[in-house]
């Protein structure tokens, strides 16, 4: 177990190192003048040459890199020209809201997906099977930024039950927080008033962030349990007299839970780049929105600092997965 | 199953509306109110010396004085932290006086002392406004005469001078001093922190997020509506799309929006409650030809396509909100002459500037690149392609980042054939506008077209140093001329500035020196 563990991170070790070099050299090759960026509209060209020595920009590229790849070792992701603060700062502030965002999001598309998937399963060919598959075929076609904009019109605008964007009202001023998140901060401060406010802020972004999730996740599961229903195992249990809800809710999906799962680990790192959409029409503070005003601005240190963040968490969560598979299934433990 | 089916849409519709609706604006702040003003940038950056564009300078403005203030439309320049200031008859010394009674927030006094160390401290930092002033003004040349008196003695005559000094915003030394980190001018701490002497005071700091800012009580120069009417604050709130914006408006959820399409306010104007605020501005678009490099290098072909260009889309595109521009300078500033013959479409002049040039029979295409994502800059690409299509030239219309654009713009041999610009003068001096068209010039974004013509810039040099302003505005009346007949750029048109606001809110007062988006929040308040 330790080596298959050791295997994998070591796997994983690599493809983070594949993935700092492809930013760095995308980072690099955009036509533009980070030093420019950083002296201003109207500086002159001492001010520019001033600013491309101060954050290291006069020096020969293979240096530049070197000194990042060091410095991420650090833990430092270099500085932003545009605000001249270090990314890692940023990252740290933006992350929790990105963080909360996809968890619940996620936790949206598990807990609807998965009962989804059984239910189209076992009433294969029926209504309900029908009404999922066009909510699994939109989830999965409607782009976040339109289907984002059209609940923000429905819900924010017209019927106005829900704000329109941001985490909370710009009047709260939250106190320090506890863990980040904000919903699990109010609850552990037993402040019920700054919880709803909190849900009614998330509830719009997380639906929209979670629809692809949950359509993957539902499919997959329905197509695994129809398989796993028609098994000989069940049939099996079923000659046996195991109850029906018992054979489907246990039997089959514990089969039909493995690629599930693999497709949760999956979706979780789609989730984390799919921020970038859904936070900007949400002007959700997390690092999607951090990333696209820096990549608009043409500030390369914290799109890079968000890439490496977003392709950590794909990595971490493919681990978990297969650490999961492994446990899981004993079979694939030696594989 | 249908009864459920519906009994559960009807709870989950309850649930829904049992959530709050988020802050019904104005909203309250104890018996004060709050505004709030919804725009699409950020503010990375809060030190005075260090950066501007728009937002940033709005929230610098109201968190610090200047010793002047530009003030209404056409711009002024009023007397603030200075209560008067005199000129040397060289134009080499200015000896500013300041008012008694301003301080900081911490309460530390304002003094002169404050006002030199200020201004050497954007000197030495080298970056944002420092090239205003750095290559006329030397730090050991601003002396503090006494608590109420500051001097500064210019290297040689500098006619822009005063133009430039309101933007010069005024830091508390004591605070940078004790927020120093490894000598740095306390630039870090500066750059989320303020220690100014402002209408208001920072409560609340995100510049990707948004920022509170609480109105200071006592402030030394008083409040214009009154203290009973004075706002507790004013958040400003990020919301980058347009289309959250506009429904954050109709909601009350923002009192006050920029950046909004000209659709978009035509729209909003219909709504009940909701006010426009559309006024002449000071912004110039044209399109920057390459003068060095390429078929545009050709005078000709450059007048040839300034001739056949259909100026009326420009007017169009803005909803009929812009003017055609009559000179380089826009009008209102200093010295703007309205420049006989300036090119209309006139397609038998253009067919005959088109016959002198390089590719007579046309036949080529010209690449135009704009800022990806400016929706008005792209029309106008397209009304370009249009009108070329006479003179037998395609268009190749590119959208790039602003960065990739001014990079390409940077030198001749990477610089588009044609590039829209949008340019706004930093001060009401015919300088600000004519030294874009000087050889310093060259590689930055203002000046893609690498324009050449020694005796202009010669004159452009010569004027900026003059004292006698009648001979000086003659010279820039020349400039203007010469410049037009040399065309490095169609010149475009100048687009009203826009805002929407709820009409509870008062007082606003325009001027178009300050940047689009740009709005004093100091005199704004809340009726009701």
């Amino acid at each position: 177990m330790i080596t298959y563990l050791l295997r994998r991170a070591g796997l994983a070790a690599l493809m983070l190192f594949g993935l700092i070099c492809l930013t760095f050299i995308i980072a690099n090759v955009a036509p533009s003048d980070p030093a420019a960026l950083a002296a201003g509209p109207d500086a002159g060209r001492s001010q520019i040459e001033q600013a491309r020595r101060e954050y290291g920009l006069d020096r020969p590229l293979h240096e530049q890199f070197l000194r990042y790849v060091t410095d991420l070792t650090r833990g430092d992701f270099g500085r932003s020209v545009a605000n001249g603060r270090p990314v890692g700062q940023d990252l740290a502030r933006y992350f929790p809201a990105t963080l909360e965002l996809c968890l619940l999001a996620m936790a949206l598309g598990v807990l609807a997906g998965v009962p989804l998937g059984m239910l189209s399963a076992v009433f294969k060919d029926r209504w309900i099977d029908h009404a999922t598959r066009i909510l699994a075929v939109s989830g999965i076609a409607l782009p976040p930024f339109w289907f984002g904009l059209l609940l923000q019109l429905g819900f924010a605008t017209a019927l106005g039950w829900l704000p329109t964007s941001g985490r909370l009202s710009v009047f709260t001023e939250p106190a320090a927080p506890i863990t980040g998140l904000l919903l699990v901060d109010s609850l552990l401060r037993g402040n019920g008033a700054l919880f709803t406010e909190a849900l009614s802020y998330i509830i719009l972004p997380a639906i929209v962030l979670s629809l692809p999730c949950l359509a993957s996740i539902l499919r997959v599961n329905r197509s695994e349990m129809v398989e796993a229903l028609r098994a000989d195992y069940i049939t099996a249990a079923r000659a046996n007299g195991v109850l029906r809800r018992r054979l489907i809710a246990v039997h089959a999906l514990k089969n039909a839970m493995l690629p599930t799962l693999a497709i949760i680990g999956l979706r979780w790192g789609w989730m984390m780049s799919s921020t970038v959409l859904v936070e900007t029409v949400f002007d959700w503070p997390g690092i999607g929105l951090y990333a696209v005003s820096s990549a608009i601005s043409g500030d390369f240190k914290p799109v890079m600092g968000v890439t490496l963040i977003v392709g950590l968490n794909f990595m971490i969560a493919n681990l978990v997965v297969d650490l999961l598979y492994g446990t899981l299934d004993p079979r694939l433990r030696d594989a | 199953m249908s009864h459920t089916s519906r009994r559960a849409v009807l709870l989950g519709a309850g649930a829904l509306a049992a959530l709050p609706a988020s802050g019904w604006s104005f909203e309250r702040d104890g018996n004060r109110k709050v505004l709030v003003f919804a725009g699409n940038q950020g503010v990375p950056v809060l030190d005075p010396h260090v950066r501007y564009d728009w937002s940033t300078r709005m929230i610098q403005q109201s968190v610090y004085d200047g010793l002047l203030k530009y003030v209404g439309a056409p711009p002024r320049i009023i007397p603030w932290l200075a209560e008067r200031y005199e000129e040397s008859a060289d134009g080499l010394t200015y000896t500013f006086h300041l008012v008694g009674n301003a301080k900081f927030h911490n309460g530390d006094p304002l003094d002169a002392e404050a006002v030199r160390f200020s201004f050497e401290r954007g000197l030495k930092l080298n970056a944002g406004i420092a090239w205003m002033l750095k290559d006329f003004l030397k730090p050991e040349n601003i002396v503090a005469v006494d608590p109420r008196t500051v001097r500064f003695t210019l290297d040689r005559p500098f006619a822009p001078f005063i133009s430039y000094v309101p933007w010069w915003y005024i830091v508390n030394p004591k605070q940078v001093a004790a927020n120093t980190v490894d000598g740095d001018n306390g630039r870090r701490w500066l750059t989320e922190n303020a220690a100014g002497s402002g209408p208001f005071k920072l409560r609340r700091f995100d510049g990707n997020t948004l920022i509170h800012l609480d109105t200071v009580p006592d402030y030394w120069k008083g409040w214009p509506m009154g203290e009973a009417n004075r706002l507790s604050g004013v958040i400003y709130r990020l919301l980058r799309e347009a289309a959250p914006r506009r429904a954050a408006l109709q909601r009350r959820e923002i009192d006050f929006g920029t950046n909004f399409s000209p659709d978009d306010l035509e729209q909003m104007a219909r709504l009940p409650g909701v006010a426009i605020e559309n006024h002449a501005g000071f912004t110039t678009f044209g399109i920057k030809f390459n003068c060095q490099q390429g078929p545009t290098a050709d005078i000709n072909l450059r007048k040839a396509i300034a001739h056949a260009f259909d100026y009326e889309s420009l007017i169009t595109i803005h909803n009929g909100g812009a003017r055609l521009m009559d000179s380089p300078f826009p009008t209102g500033m200093a010295g703007h002459v309205s420049v006989p013959d300036m090119p209309r479409k006139d397609l038998e002049k253009a067919r005959v500037f088109l016959a002198r040039s390089r590719v007579p029979n046309g036949d080529i295409e010209l690449e135009y690149v704009h800022v990806q994502g400016l929706e008005d800059a792209r029309r106008i690409g397209l009304a370009l392609l249009d009108s070329l299509r006479a003179l037998n030239i395609r268009v190749n219309i590119v959208g790039q980042p602003w960065t990739t654009m001014v990079a390409r713009g940077s030198k001749p041999d990477t610089a588009p054939n044609m590039t829209s610009v949008y340019v706004t003068p930093v001060g009401t001096d015919p300088d600000t506008v004519a030294y874009q068209y000087h050889r310093d010039s060259w590689g930055l974004y203002y000046g893609m077209s690498h324009y050449e013509n020694p005796e202009v810039w010669a004159m452009i040099a010569e004027a900026r140093g003059m004292v006698d302003q009648t001979r000086r505005m003659a010279i820039y009346a020349e400039v203007q001329r010469r410049i037009v007949a040399d065309q490095p750029e169609l010149f475009g048109m100048i687009a009203n500035r826009t805002w929407a606001r709820r009409d509870y809110v008062k007082d606003f007062e325009f001027s178009p020196i300050r940047f689009t988006g740009e709005v004093d929040l100091y005199p704004l308040w809340i009726q009701g």
